[in-house]
């Protein structure tokens, strides 16, 4: 290639100041003149004027002379001499870096990966272009120096980006300081997100090597569209595209969309599966069919409409899977793992109470004051031991209708309010089981304290203390299911450093005011499942000696769960206490408890993404992963505990490492990122993820007062989601700039860029001072005058 | 549904019963020194018309009304309710305890200094709900100087007629005719004052309390007119009613209980 040369130039230009215009004036009064001059000369010869011939000649030398020294005068004539070095051009390389590279080369599923073919083509145009070569590895952003790994690292690891966005690259390119590159050759397969053509106009020429000879033989499931936003309850049209290449014969495919839930979430879950294309049904692995249906591929490509019904906001997983045909060679393109944030329109909450109470008037107020709050209420008003003296034609009492709800609409509510409900009376003990599998699959549970809560209530043992944040305790007398002495509750750490009761802590400092004494509480044991107390008896201790949760919650399966032993917190609404601070304290209880049952991000302490290790794009199995920490409850250095919880099986290749805990420290200033797992990435797979952050010399909780995601990596993700390489691509892109395409071996066949010319020194002298080019013109002027008289010219 | 609360291990003891003696055990310790403290677990939101002492009045127009109206409601429903009403002046804490108050009399009343103005005014500000019961609505003394003390105390409030169609008349009872019932027939609509859409002051000119009121031996205490014992059935229900409706606001107008109503309302004569 080109090596810096180094050449002198020398030349007489103008005065640097002298004006364009001026010039051009001064050389067109310089030809008036000495057209004027003849013009008066040939006229003194053809009236046969008595100068002599030598005169006439004379006349003609001086005025040429005086003419000059006249327009020397004027552009001040100066001497350049210039060093100049050519070098050899800037060639950027752009090496296609992302997941699709990992593919095979040609149509043989275990042929060679198209990165290793890519490399090679690099290392021939190194070889070839010399001088300035930089070799930039693209994917998802901004373009970054390539780094070669060692050989024997996986095809995975090479190609570990999860995008091929050669668009944003160019355009980092054309942004960059460095001296823009004359020509940029892109080595990749073709499967790459191009530019608008207009952006390139007046840029580098680009080239490309074309790396990719076919695909084998695939079904896949080419994208994944939903329409608008994911609502809870609402059904969301998902749109899924099916491809299958490489000759594959298709004809009808299963598409399966199902919702994964951790597998202990979903324990007992049952139900009727089904071809219908929109259904629900549990599964032993924790998942659960929300529809399924069948497409026709035609031309290799399908497109299937798919409407799908998430009962529960927050993030949540999505598998889409298609059944493929048995000659498919890439088992990973058949499914694609979704995250999906479903949004609430509005909380649909069912409120049950045992009996009416200025307690129950309270929080029904309450939760129907809340434009946002959907409430269905069913209060026992009658029981048959009462003596109403009436026939029930004269009541306003319906039949409880407990079989429906537990049933038929559970699904349909956010959340579920028990307060001082008895569960034997009114049927509601065979209905446990399905409402412990509604909090477990992602439903939240509040159970509110009374004469007839928990023990009273024969909960104890029943499923629903399985979701229960607190144990049960079995009584003999229902005189040991409560204690009636009054009380004033202890807030715990938890409670005062939790977002959950913030408000309400808020509200006491503002007051200068602790809880109001309560009176009396139902008997409650330790918490379980990881449950948090937030207020304690000050006296009464569990049988393991820890004081008694008055007021905990508890993360269960996918759902959450408060169990709160008091029949009294409207004390916070309209007692003496509460004239404190006019009455809010209940509304901040409450909106804290609501708000984190409803997994609301304002109660959540961490807001936390499971991302590839650049942070622009989703993770990638076999490519560094890491947490991206979006929100924080500490800013600056902090500590990081996290707990990963697989919610399908993790499909594990050599070196890659499932992720079960994490405890470092980090800089939680958001957003920060959290490299994660081995150094050959995660396993192909999805987690619920349970976070928590704190100083750095406190230990984070986790349990319920950590925040739970969900996050998932795929093999190929969307780079996989159409296996064949796209030449036709790389042809636009060198026909928009003028460049060539060429295979892998053909390098050569690439024209050489030109040397690029560089100045590096400049001197500029004058030949004479100006006041000298005046003086001359002045003597030209003198001696033309004189020697015209004398010739007998005026 | 039963009534009775069954225990898996057997016991028979159900809830009233161990209310009613987990309060005996506590009195009789001598736990019990003041009203605040005779609160037992499960009875502390119980209903309970906390008599007004104010502009004058000293208790209860009739007195033994209040403990029988809690009695109706303990009967009938499955409200817990306080048999023992207290007597509170607008100033005493405890008023802000629950927020419902009985405010009956027969004559008229003294302007209410300016502290029990504000602390009524506290009242309702938490949600109080306060049932003006004139015991004597032929005269109305006691009605109109009631409504002028009230207008005191929420001045930007006008009383206007409750509707026949209000859920006070359907909290537990389908009332038909509906509308007020007392010891006299009095006015077929009673006023009130409502804010956002919730009854704060209800002004009754049909002496409920009298329609009430039943002594130690179980005789009722005065005669009700015109319709005697079926007109006291009716009032009866209706105070059953306002007791509803302050323990459970609006709950039955609920959409999910509209059919039943409506089928109902037809089906009775």
């Amino acid at each position: 290639m080109l090596e810096p040369t180094s050449t002198l130039r020398t030349a007489i230009i103008p005065a640097d100041d002298l004006p364009r215009a001026l010039l051009t004036i001064a050389v067109g009064a310089a030809v008036v003149s000495v057209a004027l001059l003849f013009f008066e000369v040939f006229r003194a010869r053809a009236r046969g004027a008595s100068s002599s011939p030598l005169r006439r000649v004379l006349v003609v030398v001086t005025g040429l002379l005086a003419t000059l020294t006249f327009v020397a005068a004027i552009v001040r004539p100066q001497r350049l001499r210039a060093r100049e070095v050519s070098v050899a051009p800037r060639v950027v390389v752009l090496l296609d870096r992302s997941r699709s590279m990992a593919l095979s080369e040609t149509d043989v599923a275990n042929g060679a990966p198209r990165i290793d073919v890519a490399e090679r083509s690099v290392a021939e145009l190194r070889k070839r272009l010399g001088g300035r070569v930089d070799v930039l590895a693209f994917g998802n952003g901004v373009p970054r120096v390539d780094i070669e790994l060692p050989p024997a690292s996986s095809a995975l690891m090479r190609a570990d980006e999860g995008a091929s966005d050669l668009s944003s690259a160019l355009r980092a390119l054309a942004a960059s300081p460095e001296d823009a590159p004359t020509t940029i050759v892109v080595v990749s397969d073709g499967a790459v997100a191009l530019p608008d053509p207009s952006t390139l106009t007046g840029g580098p020429k680009i080239h490309a090597v074309a790396v990719g000879n076919g695909s084998p033989k695939d079904a896949s499931i080419r994208a994944v569209h939903v329409a608008g936003a994911a609502v809870a309850h609402q059904a969301l049209p998902l749109r899924v595209e099916v491809g299958c290449t490489g000759g594959l014969s298709c004809g009808d495919l299963t598409v399966t969309v199902r919702e994964l839930r951790e597998p202990d979430a979903a324990l007992g879950s049952s139900g009727s599966g089904g071809s219908s294309t929109s259904t629900s049904s549990g599964s032993a692995d924790g998942s659960e069919l929300l529809a399924t249906g069948t497409a026709s591929v035609k031309d290799g490509t399908a497109t299937i409409e798919l409407p799908v019904t998430i009962e529960r906001a927050g993030t949540r997983a999505l598998e889409i899977s298609v059944g493929a045909p048995k000659d498919d060679a890439i088992p990973e393109n058949d499914r694609r793992l979704l995250t999906l944030d479903v949004a609430r329109e509005r909380v649909r909450v069912l409120h049950i109470a045992g009996r009416p109470s200025f307690d129950v008037r309270t929080l029904r107020t309450w939760l129907k004051s809340d434009a946002a709050m959907d409430v269905v209420s069913f209060f026992i008003l009658r029981t048959p031991g009462d003596d109403v003296s009436a026939p029930d034609e004269e009541l306003a009492l319906i039949p409880f209708p407990v079989r429906e709800l537990f049933t038929e609409y559970l699904p349909t509510f956010d959340a579920i309010i028990f307060q001082d409900f008895d569960a034997e009376p009114y049927g509601l003990t065979p209905h446990l089981p399905a409402i412990a599998r509604y909090v477990e699959k992602g439903g939240g549970l509040v159970h509110i304290g009374g004469p007839n809560s928990f023990s009273n209530g024969g909960y104890a043992g029943t499923a629903l203390a399985r979701v229960t944040p607190v144990e049960i305790p079995k009584v003999i007398d229902v005189s040991q299911g409560v204690d009636s002495a009054p009380f004033v509750p202890v807030r715990t750490p938890a409670a005062r450093a939790s977002p959950i009761l913030a408000e309400l802590e808020a509200l006491m400092a503002t007051s200068d005011d602790d809880l109001p004494a309560f009176p009396g509480v139902n008997v409650l044991g330790d918490t379980l499942h990881g449950g948090v107390a937030l207020w304690t008896h000050p006296r009464r201790k569990t049988p393991s000696g820890k004081p008694m949760p008055v007021l905990a919650i508890g993360d269960i399966g996918d759902g959450r769960s408060i169990a709160l032993g008091l029949d009294s917190t409207r004390l916070l609404a309209s007692g003496p206490s509460a004239a404190k601070n006019g009455g809010r304290g209940f509304d901040a209880l409450f909106r804290g408890l609501l708000g984190w049952l409803m997994r609301d991000v304002r109660y959540e302490p961490v807001r936390a993404k499971l991302v590839h290790a650049s942070g622009n794009s989703d993770c990638l199995a076999g490519a560094p992963a890491a947490l991206r920490i979006e929100a924080s409850p500490v800013l600056g250095p902090a500590r990081l505990r996290a707990a990963f919880a697989p919610i399908t099986a993790p499909r594990i290749r050599v070196g890659e490492d499932a992720p079960s805990t994490l405890d470092v420290p980090l800089d939680a200033t958001p957003p920060a990122l959290v490299p994660l797992g081995a150094a050959a990435g995660l396993p192909e797979g999805a987690w619920a993820i349970r976070l928590g952050i704190s100083e750095q010399d406190v230990e984070p909780a986790l349990g319920a007062l950590a925040t739970r995601t969900l996050g998932a990596c795929e093999r190929g993700g969307s780079e996989w989601a159409d296996t064949r390489p796209n030449r036709d691509n790389l042809e636009k892109l060198a026909k928009w700039t003028g460049g060539a395409v060429v295979s892998p071996g053909k390098e050569g066949d690439l024209p050489t860029p030109t040397a690029a010319l560089v100045a590096l020194e400049r001197t500029v002298s004058p030949i004479l001072p100006a006041w000298a080019w005046g003086a001359l013109a002045a003597l030209a002027m003198s001696l033309h005058w004189f020697v015209r008289r004398r010739a007998g010219l005026a | 549904m039963t009534s009775r609360i069954d225990r898996p291990s057997g016991t028979n003891v159900n809830r009233r019963g161990f209310l009613a003696a987990a309060s005996a055990t506590l009195a009789s310790a001598g736990v019990l020194g003041t009203s605040r403290e005779a609160r037992a677990f499960g009875d502390d939101g119980a209903f309970e018309p906390k008599i007004l002492l104010a502009g004058g009045v000293s208790g209860a127009a009739h007195a033994t009304s209040p403990g029988r109206w809690s009695a109706e409601v303990e009967k009938r429903t499955s409200a817990p309710a306080r048999r023992t009403p207290r007597l509170m002046k607008p100033t005493d804490p405890l008023l802000l305890d629950g927020p419902f108050a009985y405010w009956s009399g027969t004559s008229s009343l003294t302007a209410l200094p300016s502290n029990e103005v504000a602390a009524l005014r506290q009242f309702f500000a938490l949600g109080g709900l306060l049932v003006v019961d004139d015991a004597d609505p032929d005269v109305g003394t006691f009605g109109k100087d009631a409504r002028r003390e009230v207008a005191r105390i929420l001045p930007d409030s006008v009383p206007v007629a409750v509707p026949n169609d209000h859920v006070l008349y359907r909290t537990f009872y389908l009332l038909k005719p509906a509308r007020p019932y007392g010891r006299l027939a009095g006015t077929a609509t009673c006023d009130a004052i409502i804010h956002a859409g919730t009854l704060r002051v209800i002004f009754l000119a049909h002496d409920l309390g009298g329609a009430l009121a039943r002594n130690t031996l179980g005789t009722w205490e005065m005669s009700v007119e015109p319709d005697g014992d079926v007109q006291r059935e009716r009032a009866i229900r209706f105070a059953v009613n306002i007791a509803l409706y302050a323990l459970t606001t609006n709950y039955k107008d609920d959409a999910v209980h509209a059919p039943f109503l409506l089928k109902r309302k037809a089906s009775v004569p």
